[in-house]
């Protein structure tokens, strides 16, 4: 799964510890997600589709071996 | 999400540092024989307890038996299961799905650990690894978990 969150986060000017602030998980977290490492829970997609005010299905995107 | 099986924080350090001084302990008092000087010596109920290896069973009996062993391996099983169970600094869901994959991991290792004992070990010695491998799981998950852990901190630090 693909996801541009790094974009997000420069368009909100946010810090990787900004972010991890704001949606309650640490830093590791953002970092492991934007490197496509770590595939966020549905609660977890849905707070950064809350905080960028988006829709999640433009954060993330399913990728062919998927 | 919350999670609520897990012990708090702070009881983190204090468990990881009695586990570690039990444990260690009673690695050394099981292979060193001087180490009979400093049995506490004790009448103990036993559900089960016969008198040398191939004596009959006596059932709910008192025995006399040495307890500084009793009391090591439930100080290291009681206070491992609460540092391997604790909540990390920042806990979130990575920090639980690294556990879980953990845990699946230290259950196969153990396993297969157990298995290769039981083709390739026999005798008495087959007895020694199985009390050694009453602590193998908790072992290999701590060593697993915190591993996992070190290598996602040491990965978070290159932002950008």
């Amino acid at each position: 799964m693909k996801n541009n969150i790094k974009v997000q986060r420069a368009i909100h000017n946010f810090t990787q510890q900004d972010l991890a602030d704001k949606i309650g998980v640490s830093r590791q977290t953002i970092n492991a997600m934007e490197k496509g490492k770590y595939v966020p829970s549905t609660v977890l997609a849905l707070k950064l589709s809350q905080l960028f005010k988006i829709s999640v299905n433009e954060i993330f995107e399913l990728e062919a071996e998927d | 999400m919350k999670t609520n099986y897990l012990f708090p924080y702070r009881l983190k350090k204090i468990s990881g540092i009695i586990f570690l001084i039990s444990f260690i302990t009673l690695t050394v008092f099981y292979f060193l024989d001087e180490f009979a000087y400093f049995e506490i010596k004790s009448k103990v109920f036993a559900v089960v307890g016969n008198t040398g290896l191939l004596g009959e069973n006596d059932w709910f009996g008192w025995v006399e038996n040495s307890i500084t062993d009793e009391i090591l391996v439930v100080l290291s099983i009681v206070f491992g299961i609460i540092f391997a169970f604790s909540k990390e600094k920042y806990e979130d869901e990575m920090v639980m799905s690294v556990r879980l994959n953990s845990l699946a991991w230290a259950t196969i290792i153990n396993y297969i650990l157990i298995v290769l004992s039981y083709i390739f070990i026999y005798g008495v010695s087959f007895l020694t690894v199985m009390s050694a491998i009453m602590f193998s799981q908790l072992l290999i998950f701590i060593i697993l978990f915190r591993y996992n852990i070190y290598k996602l901190n040491k990965a978070g630090t290159d932002e950008e």
